[in-house]
């Protein structure tokens, strides 16, 4: 039964939170006033990379006026966990292996006091060597879970009848989530061991379940609560865990409420990054610059634990062909085991780092050839009907990557531009441009098909407002307020009538995390279906209700209509009732007004032992151009212009949606220009503050910054929707290709290199260094090709250096395939 | 007269006298812990992020009550305020911004353009946003000149620099900025009952506070002879001037001063040390030395734009409206932003003792070493002179940021040229070179300015010097920047600085709000 509904009039209505905002009244977890009786917790990390503990000397935190007590790893039932694979140490044992490992966990009458007692625990430990690089790990051959593979066709066929080859090394940064709130929780002991954890997560059933795990509870004890976040981004998917079991732990050994703050400097340290990526490729392509074969290697630095790397890897597998059709391919994932914290979730989840790979690829087939490389990347775009099929088998349906290309094109001038470009760079001593057009073609859907499933609870009221409980958390996404719209729109109601409520685990049991861009589509349609049976129950008593004998109206429930707030039988709209009425009416006959709705994405799957399947319901596609401007003295870029260009099906809420384009856009943006995650030669984080992590500010918005969407429904999701929330992170890489894009202006022969992140230091490195190799030309020339790091004075772990690792150079240009120097690619690992 | 035992201060149009500990909390504890007031959000505890972003009225005693428009209320960062540094202040949180229990122009422009995802920022920016209304009411600019930006988007972006937001990309909150309806915006200065606000702040304020508690001594005076006599007694205690150094290093760095000496009531009764004033005589302006970097700004955007312009990169506003020149000076940090322009200026620094009264020290003179000065514990700076002269100068700061971020590097040239005949190369006449963040301290180079005397201004005698440059300094590596590029920098700001001062420069400078 299909009950009609109409679509209420402007969609754009503000975040259901915003109010709250700015009037600064929306609680977050530490604005919860303490309890009379709350402890404030605190956690001594490891202050070394890896090591073994001697001794640990709780006495003089004993004496801390306000102390109250101090744990370790003996306090848990168990110690061991993890979402995927369970080899994660929660508080460590014997040895610690990543800086910010707990190793004790105290807790005090005030805050003062609980940071008074952390300082005063003596922690002896035996410093051993730590593994703080992936080429380390691979030299060390330690690596976390297993190695993951697709394959396609013949690669090596088709590198023999090649007509050109490229092969190189590609590092990729991670970077630091910034989450402006850090992780925090605070815990309430009930009666029976049950507790309740208030928690800033994206995940509250993984708490619930790490939780009850480590603690020695039953699930059914542990109820996990998370109004909001401020900021997640993949952040609190797992990594909330750990200050939530501690604190939990705390709370039930003292039998008091248990509040659990990191602060900024703390958070930086201890929690994981986005993965950094060290990837070695080899492409060939054809003199059209059509890719014809891609063999990669990836190595993810997992960190200490494998957290969720394994799936990070398998996300980047699966988008290393971006938008672009591999007709061989050969890639391979390898998670590298290091002393840092496990690296986790990062809005993208290893589908930028797959998919950067491909575009600096395009990049540099581009330069080799003398190409544009918009045209590299036209010529190896998905098709709409051949050429449009993954390197793991999947079909690129409802493609509309052709249409964003060539209406981007257009709109934003590319042609005229580059043309302008390249006049500029002719003549400008003091500045350099560059321009790169970029894609993304992102997958929707948990590659762990058991995740792709929600639940949901619609509430009904006698004055006919709602209540609605999903398992999707709000950390200024704006899902609540999808979710409530979708609701609203069901009964057709006004959106006011409509609350979402607090995410629990008592509400929503077995729930997947916030992530994978994926909350509205699953807990939007489990809302969406329970409505849907509400309504058919509501039909059913008001067909009852219109119908008469007098004017011979049978009862029709399909015949009823939920619009503006009053329902009606379709034949006779006058005489109507309002929901409220209806609502009533449902009670007094006894009817259900709850009703639980569940949604489980159907048709995906894929699997690893063969490297194939389907594993995406749909893919959220755009594609972006940005111009930049380079200081040739010091480095220092800006962006011009950003033209962006999306297909996110039809809009819930485009204002809302807006904003997830923008802000994901310019944390890419972040990502690879200013923020340069630096360490210690120990491992030691030291841009662990926004004082040197330097994350975009308001004047790195592009000057121009134009960014639209395209009509395009998407019949496979909820209300043709499609998810936003990831996939305009990746097109930051336009910014980044736009700087390499400069520097081939500037590099003569060689195919320009260039790390991430493109910050004024690296781009006056590569600049300064092509500069020296056309002023000398002379054979020695790879002496200086390291950077600014090759100081062994320096306190700095160097950073990785892709450009010794050598390119291609354009050597040939007629038709010969030209081979680096290093070969360095073909080292590669074996599945 | 007796000293207070309690800073006193209001909060919302709520009057506070706190004594003894407490006052050694920062504004921002004291808000959320102490008062409940959570709005105010705390993420850096360092003033890089503008989350703690509040408003804070500090009169002159010689102003006349303020009312309607007019750039009263300042945004300052509520994480690096010590309680002993806001008495006689009114604060404003986020929380007392409503009008009429009914949210305000900038609040509803930020519902109404989505300006807030996840919200953390949020009050930061309405804070910030709601002293950027009250500014743009008045006609005046984010930096504080009249009316001058070039846009509305410039002036938004001005007054927005240290409000960090991780959600938004900004698009929303810089079309917020633009919808805000100025005609309904009401002032926060209408918000409140200044006048008896002012009367009960004067009823302390010629009084001088010193508390004692928990084995550490504050002493706000309330004139320059009770501060110079307190220092005679207890030489070496820490002054807080903006503190936007000092209580940083409270926070993060484990500084614990025994002894604090707090300008911020003197700063708001003696006018002299707050005055900034061009003597027409010696062309010298002459700036107080507790005036903020934001009233510096200001003065010089009308006298020497390119000094404006550094400090228009320097931290942000709330940092601008709570530091001071001084504080920049005595920091002592070789990459402290106004230092290269004072170097090559030939600046002077005034200092002041009981013991001795006033010297001065010339800007070169003053620093001896890292973090080492010419400044005796008992004496205090109490102005800067700077001389203006008619050379071409060009500043340059670099920074992973453009905006709120400390520099790497830094440098100053300050050159006359010889008259020379039409189309002939112009001659050196005279150079003054200073380079910042390549040593322990600003370093004027001297050996190049002697050898630039006589030379023709052209590309090759600046890449003379600029090697000569390269090899004369020994930088280290730090997480602002490698050895090797500082001095790919060092040598490379010749060159540029040659570019732009030249006929076949074809760089502009980048725009400024001013
Ligand atoms: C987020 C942030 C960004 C910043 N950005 C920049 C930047 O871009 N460029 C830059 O150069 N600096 C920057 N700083 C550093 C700082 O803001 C400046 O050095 C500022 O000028 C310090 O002034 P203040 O009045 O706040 O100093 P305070 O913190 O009050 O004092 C600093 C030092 O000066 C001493 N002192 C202060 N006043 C006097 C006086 N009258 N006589 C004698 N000694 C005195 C103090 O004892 C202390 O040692 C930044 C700081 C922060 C927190
Ligand atoms: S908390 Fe970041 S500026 Fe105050
Ligand atoms: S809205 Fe989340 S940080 Fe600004």
């Amino acid at each position: 039964m299909q009950i009609g509904h109409k679509t209420p009039k402007n969609p754009n209505i503000p975040h259901d939170s915003a109010i709250g905002h700015v009037s600064g009244t929306s609680v977050y977890i530490d604005d919860m006033p303490p309890a009379h009786n709350e402890v404030f917790v605190e956690i001594v990390p490891s202050p070394v990379a890896f090591g073994r503990i001697r001794s640990i000397d709780t006495s003089k935190a004993l004496a801390v006026p306000g102390f109250v007590g101090a744990y370790t790893y003996r306090d848990l039932h168990h110690n061991k966990f993890g979402p995927i694979t369970q080899d994660e140490i929660l508080m460590a044992e014997d040895t610690v292996y990543f800086i910010g490992q707990a190793v004790v966990v105290v807790a005090a009458e005030s805050r003062s006091a609980a940071l008074a007692a952390r300082r005063a625990v003596v922690l002896d430990i035996e410093e051993l060597d730590p593994c703080l690089t992936v080429a380390e790990a691979i030299r060390r051959d330690q690596y976390l879970d297993r190695t993951y593979a697709i394959k396609r066709g013949d690669v090596e066929a088709a590198f023999a009848e090649a007509d050109h080859i490229i092969e190189g090394h590609f590092s990729i940064a991670g970077a630091d989530h910034f989450y402006l709130e850090s992780q925090a929780c605070i815990v309430y002991p009930q009666e029976y061991d049950q507790i309740v954890i208030h928690s800033s997560t994206q995940n509250p059933s993984e708490i619930q379940h790490v939780a009850a795990h480590l603690l020695g509870l039953n699930l059914n004890q542990v109820v996990v609560i998370t109004k909001r976040m401020g900021g997640g981004f993949g952040g609190k998917e797992c990594q909330s865990t750990h200050p939530a079991v501690m604190a939990a732990m705390v709370a039930l050994k003292t039998r008091r409420p248990a509040r659990l703050i990191y602060n900024k400097d703390d958070d930086m340290q201890w929690t994981g990054k986005r993965h950094p990526f060290e990837n070695d490729y080899k492409v060939s392509f054809t003199d059209a610059g059509v890719i014809t074969a891609l063999q990669a290697r990836l190595y993810a630095d997992g960190g200490a634990y494998n957290d969720l790397s394994t799936a990070v890897v398998g996300r980047a597998l699966t988008h290393i062909d971006n938008a672009y059709f591999l007709p061989n391919a050969d890639v391979v994932g390898k998670i590298a085991r290091t002393n840092f914290p496990p690296n986790t979730a990062f809005r993208g989840f290893g589908g930028p780092q797959g998919i950067i790979t491909i575009e600096n690829i395009c990049e540099e087939i581009a330069a080799y050839l003398g190409m544009d490389a918009y045209d590299v990347r036209r010529a190896n775009l998905y098709g709409v009907d051949e050429r449009n099929t993954t390197h793991y088998g999947q079909l690129v349906a409802n493609n509309t990557l052709p249409e964003l290309f060539d209406t981007l094109l257009e709109s934003s001038q590319y042609r005229e531009r580059r043309a302008t470009i390249d006049g500029f760079n002719q003549s400008s001593l003091t500045h350099l441009r560059g321009m790169a057009m970029t894609a993304v073609k992102f997958g929707i859907s948990f590659t762990n098909k058991a995740l792709n499933q929600a639940n949901a609870l619609v509430n009904i009221y006698l004055d006919g407002t709602i209540q609605v409980s999903t398992g999707a958390t709000e950390m200024g996404q704006g899902v609540n307020t999808n979710i409530k719209m979708l609701v609203a729109e069901e009964f057709g109601i006004d959106y006011d009538k409509v609350i979402v409520m607090a995410t629990s685990t008592e509400k929503n049991n077995n729930t997947s995390a916030t992530a994978a861009s994926a909350a509205t589509d699953l807990n939007g349609s489990a809302a969406v279906n329970a409505s849907r049976k509400l309504k058919e129950r509501i039909a059913e008593v008001v067909a009852q209700h219109f119908a008469s004998t007098e004017t011979g109206m049978g009862a029709y429930p399909d015949r009823i209509v939920f619009a503006d707030g009053y329902i009606y039988d379709s034949r006779k709209p006058s005489r109507r009732i309002t929901f409220a009425e209806a609502v009533n009416l449902s009670y007094r006959e006894r009817v259900s007004l709850g009703e639980r709705g569940h949604y489980a994405t159907s048709g995906i799957g894929f699997d690893w032992s063969l490297g194939q399947g389907a594993p995406f319901l749909y893919y959220t596609n755009g594609c972006a151009v940005s111009e930049v401007e380079i200081d040739r003295f010091t480095g220092d870029m800006r962006v011009l212009r950003t033209d962006i260009l999306m297909d996110i099906g039809q809009s819930i809420n485009p204002g809302l949606n807006r904003g997830q384009i923008v802000g994901a856009f310019v944390q890419g943006m972040g990502w690879l220009t200013t923020e340069d995650l630096r360490y210690t030669r120990n491992g030691a984080l030291l841009t662990h503050s926004p004082t040197t992590y330097k994350i975009p500010n308001i004047y790195d918005l592009p000057a121009t910054f134009i960014c639209n969407t395209i009509q395009n429904d998407n019949k496979v999701n909820v209300r043709g929707t499609k998810a936003v929330g990831e996939p305009p992170l990746v097109l930051g890489i336009s910014v980044w290709a736009a700087v390499k894009n400069a520097l081939s202006y500037v590099s003569g022969e060689s195919i320009p290199t260039l790390n991430t992140p493109a910050c004024n230091e690296e781009i006056l490195s590569r600049l300064t260094y092509y500069k020296r190799l056309l002023e000398r030309q002379d054979n020695n020339n790879h002496a200086f090709n390291e950077g600014f790091y090759h100081d062994e004075a320096s306190v700095l772990l160097p950073r990785a250096r892709s450009h010794a690792a050598g390119r291609a150079v354009r050597s040939n240009l007629s038709g010969k395939r030209a081979r680096s120097k290093s070969g360095k690619a073909d080292k590669g690992v074996t599945a | 007269m007796g000293h207070r035992d309690f800073v006193h201060f209001y909060v919302n149009g709520k009057e506070h006298r706190v004594g003894g500990a407490a006052v050694f909390q920062t504004l921002s504890d004291y808000l959320r812990q102490d008062l409940y007031l959570c709005g105010t959000k705390v993420v850096c505890a360092e003033g890089d992020c503008g989350a703690c972003s509040v408003l804070v009225l500090d009169r002159q005693r010689s102003q006349a009550p303020v009312t309607g428009s007019g750039s009263a209320y300042k945004a300052v960062n509520a994480c690096i305020q010590y309680l002993y540094q806001i008495d006689g202040a009114h604060i404003v949180t986020v929380e007392g911004l409503k009008a009429q229990n009914a949210i305000n122009a900038v609040q509803s422009a930020m519902v109404d353009q989505n300006g807030a995802q996840c919200g953390y920022c949020t009050p930061g920016f309405i804070t910030t946003m709601c002293a950027l209304a009250q500014d743009m009411q008045a006609g005046v600019s984010a930096c504080g000149s009249k009316d001058k930006y070039k846009d509305k988007t410039t002036c938004i972006k001005d007054a927005l620099t240290g409000n960090l937001c991780r959600c938004t990309g900004y698009e929303a909150i810089i079309q917020a900025g633009l919808a805000i309806d100025l005609d309904t915006f009401q002032p926060v200065a209408d918000l409140y009952d200044l006048a008896s606000i002012d009367e009960s702040l004067q009823s302390t304020r010629q009084q001088s506070v010193s508390i004692q508690a928990a084995q550490r001594l504050v002493f706000v005076p309330a004139d320059l002879d009770s501060a110079l006599g307190f220092l005679a007694g207890q030489p070496g205690a820490r002054i807080v001037s903006g503190g936007t150094d000092v209580s940083v290093n409270i926070n993060k760095r484990g500084l614990l001063p025994d002894v604090i000496l707090s300008t911020c009531l003197l700063s708001k009764n003696d006018a002299t040390l707050t005055a900034i004033t061009l003597d027409t005589a010696s062309n010298t302006v002459i700036i107080g030395a507790l005036t903020s970097l934001k009233n510096v700004e200001a003065f010089f955007a009308e006298h020497v734009p390119e000094f404006a312009r550094v400090l228009w990169v320097f931290g942000s506003p709330q940092i601008r409206n709570a530091g001071t020149l001084a504080g920049n000076i005595a920091n002592g940090s070789p990459i402290g932003d106004s230092l290269p322009f004072l170097f090559v200026a030939g600046a002077t620094i005034d200092v002041a003792s009981q013991a001795r009264g006033r010297r001065s020290v010339a800007i070169d003179a003053f620093y001896k070493g890292y973090k080492q000065l010419d400044l005796a514990p008992d004496e205090l700076i109490v102005g800067i002179r700077v001389p203006l002269t008619q050379e071409i100068l060009r500043l340059y700061k670099v920074s992973r940021r453009q905006h709120l971020d400390i520099s790497g590097f830094t440098a100053a040239f300050a050159l006359s040229l010889e008259p020379t005949a039409m189309g002939a190369v112009p001659v050196i006449k005279k150079l003054r070179v200073a380079l910042g963040g390549v040593a322990a301290t600003v370093l004027r180079m001297r050996q190049i300015e002697d050898r630039a005397v006589g030379m023709t201004h052209d590309a090759t005698t600046w890449a003379i010097l600029g090697e000569m440059a390269r090899s004369a300094i020994d930088p280290l590596s730090d997480v602002r920047g490698a050895r090797d590029y500082r001095l790919t920098l060092a040598r490379n700001i010749f060159d540029k600085f040659y570019l732009e001062t030249s006929e076949t420069g074809t760089a502009p400078r980048e725009p400024i709000c001013k």
